[in-house]
């Protein structure tokens, strides 16, 4: 598996394609942090784009007034998003239900108007332009370019890696337990000792540092940073990525992730059908795989004998 | 012995609603304290507020001299005060250890599934263990309340109706349970309807009507008391008090 990962830019040389492979890793960074919060403890954020974009704002602006390379602006990114995040959870995580819903939504709105507003420091809609990749030093080697879309996609890879790695380690903690407990049933989990505002925290604060990490990269990749980051569009795919692909699982949402960047993708020769037809399978999906598509998946491809017995198998 | 879990002059209102008014009890280890009353009596509430779900307007609740009645649920839990639910609540996808486990969990314990099963076992559920918990039938949700309580390593144990729609069998064995559960020395609370059940296992009863206290005494006592059998059949039968 991983070798195939590996070997993605030297089997696939269509720029385009490979353009696609490193939108997918992005995403499959971002699909994973809303996954710990919408899938594992439970909790409908609609401020995860907001924080994506967030993180891409950190990062350029530490590039561009501070001339600092992403290597740093990539952590700092998720650092910055991540308090703001703690800041937020620590006034909306003591709601629940659609007012926690409707407070992340307004979040976001306020942070769109900030970035496209504060024209000193965002530059409004005119965006950020001007991002570059860093060269990458390594030891024994000395500093390599790694802007072309063949090496940036394992910086990508890499980093999704990563991200996939601590959700795992996460998941199969005591941490990650508690997460299901909260999700599973708050008032019993709280009668029996478990506090739900600790562990959502650990889920918000997590998740949106992993979706500004995600930001800074794309950012840096694409080369411009602009309000248009925050648009719903956004936040839509990549519910549409968790969901549709098995919220409260660990692979469902980086299939998710591959599958809803690639797929409009190939349909453009239906050419102006094309979301229409889009729209449609989203809707089938929905009607007839309401747990995500990692279920039939699993239920049709693993032999039972495979299938651990964790929260989340049906 | 001084009492493990203290209420003393406990008043709740909601709006103008005086849910309970000046309600004190006290239970000690090894101890069974049922309260009883009609509908709407504040049972509930009472227990509401002895696990900081609601706040007392006022009054206080101590557990092992320490005030807990401005801590959170959890961190009251973490104590060592647990509850039951009176309508039942479990988690209902998970199997019934990686449920029970919760309680050992949010104790820091090393070894949740271990206290899990001990508690499964305790009830007489181990054999089901790898059931999903909304797979089990409602007698044994109701039991499977229990070892989740129990796994939190509570020392007062706060049971909402557990025998409720139970047949004669289920609540014999939740009466066996609770009986063993004293002599391990929990301190339990109990708050029931089905009165054979509190009859043959309390210490102690404490009768509450329209949130406050009308009576407390040994099951006998307050069986035979006036003002509960007013409260509970709304007229005054002279003959009724003899019997």
């Amino acid at each position: 598996m991983l070798l195939a990962l590996l070997a993605v830019p030297l089997v696939v040389r269509d720029e385009y394609y490979l353009h696609l492979f490193v939108i997918s890793a992005i995403f499959v960074i971002v699909a994973q942090g809303l996954n710990l919060i919408v899938g594992y403890v439970g909790q409908l954020s609609l401020a995860h784009a907001a924080f994506f974009a967030l993180g891409a704002y950190f990062s350029a602006l530490i590039f561009l007034k501070l001339k600092w390379s992403m290597w740093i602006g990539l952590p700092a990114a998720a650092i910055l998003t991540g308090l703001t995040a703690f800041a937020l959870g620590w006034v909306i995580l003591r709601v629940r239900g659609h007012r926690f819903v409707i407070i992340t939504v307004a979040f976001a709105e306020i942070m769109k108007l900030v970035a496209s507003n504060w024209i000193d420091m965002t530059r409004g809609f005119m965006g950020l332009p001007g991002l570059r990749i860093p060269a990458l030093y390594v030891p024994g080697i000395g500093s390599v370019d790694i802007s072309s879309k063949e090496r940036f996609y394992y910086v990508a890879l890499a980093a999704a890696l990563i991200t996939f790695w601590i959700c795992a380690k996460l998941v199969g903690s005591s941490i990650g337990r508690a997460f299901v407990l909260v999700r599973e049933n708050e008032v019993l989990a709280e009668s029996l000792g478990i506090s739900a505002f600790r562990y959502c925290m650990i889920a918000f604060v997590t998740g949106a540092a992993m979706a500004g990490a995600a930001g800074s990269l794309y950012g840096h990749y694409v080369g411009f940073v602009s309000p248009d980051l925050f648009n719903f569009s956004y936040l839509t795919i990549m519910l549409i990525m968790v969901i549709l692909g098995g919220k409260g699982t660990l692979i469902g949402p980086v299939l998710g992730a591959v599958i809803f960047t690639f797929l409009p993708e190939l349909l453009r020769e239906a050419s102006h059908y094309r979301m229409v037809i889009f729209a449609a399978i989203l809707i089938v999906a929905a009607l007839f795989m309401p747990r995500g598509i990692i279920f039939p998946l699993v239920e049709h491809l693993v032999p039972q004998r495979w299938r651990k017995n964790n929260a989340v198998t049906p | 012995m001084p009492s493990l879990l203290e209420v003393r002059g406990v008043s709740v209102r909601f709006g103008g609603l005086m849910a309970l008014g000046d309600v004190s009890l006290a239970v000690s280890a090894g101890e069974v304290l049922s309260i009883i009353g009609p509908n709407g009596a504040g049972k509930t509430t009472l227990f509401n507020v002895i696990t900081g779900r609601v706040r007392p307007s006022s009054g206080a609740v101590t557990f092992d001299a320490r005030p807990i009645h401005r801590e959170a649920a959890f961190q009251i839990a973490q104590m060592g005060v647990v509850r039951t639910f009176q309508k039942t609540e479990v988690f209902g996808t998970l199997n019934l250890v990686e449920g029970t486990l919760a309680g050992a969990l949010a104790r820091g314990d090393v070894d949740p599934e271990a206290r899990a099963r001990e508690a499964l076992d305790t009830v007489g559920l181990s054999a089901k263990a790898n059931f999903r918990a909304d797979q089990l039938s409602y007698g044994d949700q109701r039991l499977l309340e229990i070892a989740q309580a129990l796994a939190a390593k509570p020392r007062v144990l706060l049971l909402d109706e557990p025998a409720s729609g139970m047949n004669h069998q289920e609540s014999a064995h939740i009466v066996r349970l609770i009986g063993e559960l004293r002599t391990k020395g929990f301190a339990i609370v109990l708050v029931e309807h089905n009165m054979h059940v509190v009859m043959s296992i309390s210490d102690r009863v404490i009768v509450l009507n329209y949130g406050e206290k009308i009576a407390e005494g040994r099951p006998e006592e307050v069986r035979a008391d006036p003002r509960v059998i007013e409260a509970y059949l709304g007229v005054q039968k002279p003959d009724a008090v003899a019997q």
